[in-house]
């Protein structure tokens, strides 16, 4: 796989240092992000993952060192909107709001040249119906977004994203809050848009059994960066166990994606 | 400004030709003659603060238009105390002030929640009272129009600046209601999808703020929220889509606003006080219906 993968980095963080309230979070942190890969960014609780999302989005900013997006500063007017942004759905949405799932998704298509007077086109309709194909919510298209399960809440904002047609989409935990079934579901969603889409994925978890069974590569995250590399090659699990705040660790096993499908259908 | 004028010689024409079809014995004059200004006043400025209160029961701030009242209110004490002969300018001042300092005060986190609401609303409140008893003549009949509303003193300059306000507003919240609705849902996500973010706050707060001083004189600084929030609060009851919230929005609005203002005319009752509390009634009547009614009449259903 890694030898498809364009030279040019999409994401390039180099000897970031960042601090949050005085305190400093992330020291000398390096990685590099090409098209078409999808990492799992995985650590234990308070060890940064966040920060550095946050870092990423341009929401912090660096101490020291550099984050490059597309080759330039986060948040700047050369890469606005060319990154897809997935919170974690079920605490961020607010409750107080009736909503559709496709009222929802056509967020996903404004930016900062067309916020103001946007054309309902064609073009931006077609747009809706592919993300609503995509993360397989054709049928609840009209549906409150309130009646969804936390899965189906999930993927009506990974659509908002893809709706927004980036090509790097960025995801904090997912999977929290989502069902067993839906998880997979999820995972396999995930697995398709990086495979046949062309999205580069980078997804933020602690559940490391999830990220291990469906990421190309794993970046561990606690103090430094403790592993980047290859998801296969990721050493022993047992010792990551004994660090806090790793779910599943002891049950991890490797599903293929046959057993996947079977047992979601 | 003459905007209050050309905009009634296109509505009184229509309005005079309902009038003869007006039930009751007073109400026909807001159709015809006298109270003109008040009636077209009164539906503007329920129809702007349905749209905008929509808005401001999705982020939280149902709140915000009694504290921006209360400020206003301190600004119009301010006001009548310089012998100005339209407080209400004054009151547009205060409350935009305000309004902004509120906004950056809650995203720099200088103070979370509604507590800078509260801090404003109590402080300018205080400020214009010590000034109209301190410079001027304390509470007069004039300021009392403006705590409970006096629609039916509402004149021509008065009717300019709400119609300027409401067609501000409504133009503006109609071209950024997408913009606003993403900011609301998730003001990270928008603002990585190249939406300003800040910008879209201010230009809220300041149209909130004055959205607030055109209504003070149809309702009165202290029923400000009957009409803000209340309509918004029982389209969420009834509403399945955004979309079909702002138009339930409307349709309550304009009955509350309406009946409150058939009901004060012939009851010889306070009209701001009128519609508020047919605001309340119509949320109290959806709300049995909606959570007593329909079970009843639906036992299997769950919702």
């Amino acid at each position: 796989m890694s030898e498809e993968f364009s030279e040019e980095p999409i994401l390039s963080i180099r000897n970031l240092s960042v601090s949050r309230s005085g305190e400093e979070v992330l020291e000398s942190i390096s990685i590099d992000v090409r098209r078409g890969e999808f990492v799992g960014l995985v650590g234990p609780n308070g060890s940064g993952k966040t920060t550095l999302l946050l870092a990423m989005l341009g929401v912090l900013k660096p101490l020291k060192g550099d984050v490059l997006v597309f080759g330039h500063v986060p948040a700047c007017k050369h890469n606005l909107g060319m990154l897809g942004w997935v919170p974690q759905a079920a605490t961020q949405l607010p409750s107080n709001i009736h909503i559709t799932v496709r009222e929802l998704i056509r967020l996903g298509t404004l930016n900062r040249d067309n916020f103001l007077w946007r054309r309902m086109t064609t073009e931006i309709r077609e747009r809706i119906d592919r993300s609503l194909e995509m993360v397989g919510l054709r049928e609840m298209a009209d549906v409150d977004v309130s009646r969804l399960s936390g899965g189906q809440l999930q993927r009506a904002v990974i659509g908002r994203a893809l709706a927004s047609e980036t090509e790097f989409i960025l995801l904090d935990e997912p999977l929290v809050g989502v069902d067993r079934a839906s998880r997979n579901s999820l995972l396999r969603l995930l697995d398709d848009l990086c495979h046949n889409h062309g999205k580069t994925i980078l997804m933020v978890s602690h559940d490391l059994a999830a990220v291990t069974q469906a990421t190309h590569r794993i970046v561990y995250l606690d103090g430094g960066i403790q592993y980047d590399g290859p998801t296969e090659e990721l050493p022993d699990l047992s010792e990551l166990a004994n660090l806090r705040g790793i779910e599943h660790v002891h049950s991890v096993s490797v599903p293929s994606w046959d057993e996947i499908i079977t047992e979601v259908e | 400004m003459v905007i209050g004028s050309a905009l009634m010689h296109f509505v009184s024409p229509i309005l005079e030709s309902i009038a003869p079809f007006v039930p009751g014995e007073v109400f026909p004059y807001y159709f015809s003659g006298l109270f003109q200004n008040s009636l077209v006043a009164a539906v503007m400025v329920t129809a702007v603060a349905g749209f905008l209160g929509s808005f401001l029961l999705v982020r939280n701030l149902s709140l915000i238009g009694d504290g921006l009242a209360h400020v206003s209110f301190g600004g119009i004490c301010v006001g009548i105390v310089m012998g100005s002969s339209s407080p209400l300018w004054f009151a547009l001042v205060f409350s935009t002030v305000a309004a902004i300092l509120i906004f950056e005060m809650q995203r720099t986190e200088i103070l979370t929640g509604d507590a800078s609401i509260a801090i404003f609303l109590t402080g300018f409140l205080a400020f214009g009272l010590l000034v109209l008893r301190l410079y001027g003549g304390g509470i007069t009949i004039d300021v009392e129009g403006f705590l409970f509303g006096s629609v039916n003193l509402i004149d021509e300059q008065d009717l300019d600046l709400i119609v300027f306000i409401s067609l501000y507003s409504i133009i503006s919240l109609s071209l950024m209601q997408n913009a606003l609705l993403a900011t609301t849902i998730d003001p990270l996500a928008a603002q990585v999808q190249g939406l300003p973010a800040r910008g879209l706050g201010i230009f809220f707060s300041v149209t909130t703020a004055a959205v607030v001083v055109s209504m003070v004189q149809v309702v009165g600084t202290l029923l400000v929220t009957a009409l803000l929030v209340t309509p918004a609060a029982t389209a969420q009851l009834v509403g399945r889509s955004f979309r079909s919230c702002l138009i339930w929005t409307q349709v309550f609005g304009l009955t509350s606003v309406i009946l409150g203002i058939y009901l004060s005319a012939e009851m010889v009752a306070p009209t701001g006080a009128m519609i508020a509390v047919v605001a309340a009634s119509i949320f109290a009547a959806v709300g049995v219906y909606r959570s007593i009614v329909i079970p009843l009449l639906r036992p299997g259903m769950n919702s």
